[in-house]
């Protein structure tokens, strides 16, 4: 679909607002191979919102806005907490339903925009933080795994409830004291990215934001593998800053220092042998086009 | 009083394709590439004075970015 339908009628064209007129000259919907590079010489999908100065949760839309493949055709389906100040500020179809059942609502959108728009590809996923993903919502969030729904779901993960204080949430660190947890918690950070590979995931990446082209590379793949073969899951930390005592600009650091060999967000990722060989397939595809460009 | 950053043309590398403060920026459209004069710009009504900018520039040694007063 392109640009097609933006595209301001001529006589409107001066009384439009500047980021809309921004967004149909030089934003990259229908571009092939859209990354994060286009990032500061294309508008992007995401507008001015209230996440605090220097919130990774930020940098991370901004990447993860800049690297679908297909955001025309794709909805994005959010949930409560401080993602949800960024969705009415975001240039891609989406949806907010109610605090944990995003998954859920997903579930059904993605079949209903298959029977709606048969032979048409449409991306549904979710992007939610990790009170949604997993404790509120966690029995929606499986059994969409269970059940091999085609979507991608990623997690916000900043290993607590940010948007209501800095409660505990079951992503947080064993140990970890925050303002609205004084006592510390007395349990393991639950380890779902190794439950969505038990549950049928067919994709799970975790990461932190702190290398966009790492982002960049699982977020198509977590899309791509949705697509066509079954759920995928990506787990990215972004650490909120305020609730752990950081400085506006240190969320970058905290991200680097978290993702070392035997750091809690050391970059994995596991691909299902179904999910490998339609990735080759994907490669081989591209092979016979690139000939004629090397002789 | 609220700070924003600037950069300072003669010293930004953005012509050898440097795009630290682009890329680690955390706001949309906020620090773009001027595509004429080939440096960095801060696009001020958007900036939340985060600093990460001037972070990842001066940890580069470029030292081309710095916050100001308005
Ligand atoms: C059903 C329901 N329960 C509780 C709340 C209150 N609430 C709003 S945001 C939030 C925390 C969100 O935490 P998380 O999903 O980790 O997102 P974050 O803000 O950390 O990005 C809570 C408990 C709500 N809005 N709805
Ligand atoms: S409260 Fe935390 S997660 Fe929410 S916007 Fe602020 S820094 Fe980001
Ligand atoms: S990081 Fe510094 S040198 Fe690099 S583009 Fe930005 S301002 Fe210029
Ligand atoms: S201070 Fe923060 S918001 Fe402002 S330009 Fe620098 S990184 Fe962006
Ligand atoms: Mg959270």
């Amino acid at each position: 679909m392109g640009k097609e339908k933006i595209k301001i009628c001529e006589e409107f064209y001066d009384i439009m607002p500047p980021e809309y007129r921004e967004l149909v000259d030089s934003s990259t919907y229908g571009k092939e191979g859209r990354g994060w590079k286009d990032v500061g010489v294309a508008k992007e999908l995401i507008e001015e919102h209230s996440l605090c100065a220097g919130c990774p949760e930020s940098i991370a839309f901004r990447y993860v806005l800049a690297c679908l493949p297909n955001p025309e055709d794709t909805v994005m389906v959010g949930s409560t907490g401080c993602t949800s100040l960024v969705f009415p500020h975001v240039a891609v179809h989406n949806i907010h339903s109610l605090f944990g059942n995003q998954n859920a609502v997903a579930s059904g959108l993605k079949r209903a925009l298959a029977h709606r728009f048969p032979g048409k590809v449409k991306d549904v996923v979710v992007l939610a933080g990790d009170g949604a993903t997993v404790d509120i919502g966690l029995d929606m969030t499986l059994q969409s795994w269970f059940r091999q729904e085609k979507f991608l779901t990623i997690c916000f993960d900043n290993e607590l409830y940010a948007n209501t204080g800095g409660q505990e949430s079951g992503l947080m660190q064993k140990g970890f004291v925050s303002k609205m947890a004084p006592a510390g918690k007395k349990f393991d950070k639950v380890r779902l990215p190794e439950i969505a590979e038990e549950s049928g995931c067919h994709y799970v990446a975790t990461l932190t934001v702190s290398k966009p082209n790492r982002v960049e590379k699982a977020i198509r793949q977590g899309v791509l593998i949705a697509r066509e073969v079954g759920p995928t899951y990506i787990q990215l930390y972004t650490p909120c800053i305020l609730e752990i005592g950081k400085q506006a600009m240190e969320g970058l650091q905290e991200m680097r220092d978290s993702e070392g060999p035997n750091e809690r967000f050391a970059f994995k990722e596991y691909i299902s042998e179904e999910a490998k060989a339609y990735l080759a397939s994907l490669e081989k595809e591209k092979k016979p086009a690139a000939i004629p460009t090397q002789g | 009083m609220y700070a924003v950053a600037e950069v300072v043309d003669e010293a930004c590398v953005a012509h050898k394709g440097c795009r630290l403060c682009i890329m680690y920026c955390p706001e949309a459209d906020t620090i773009l590439f001027d595509k004429t004069k080939k440096v960095a710009v801060v696009v001020e009504q958007r900036c939340k004075g985060c600093e990460l900018c001037v972070v990842v520039c001066s940890a580069a040694k470029h030292n081309a970015i710095r916050l100001v007063h308005r």
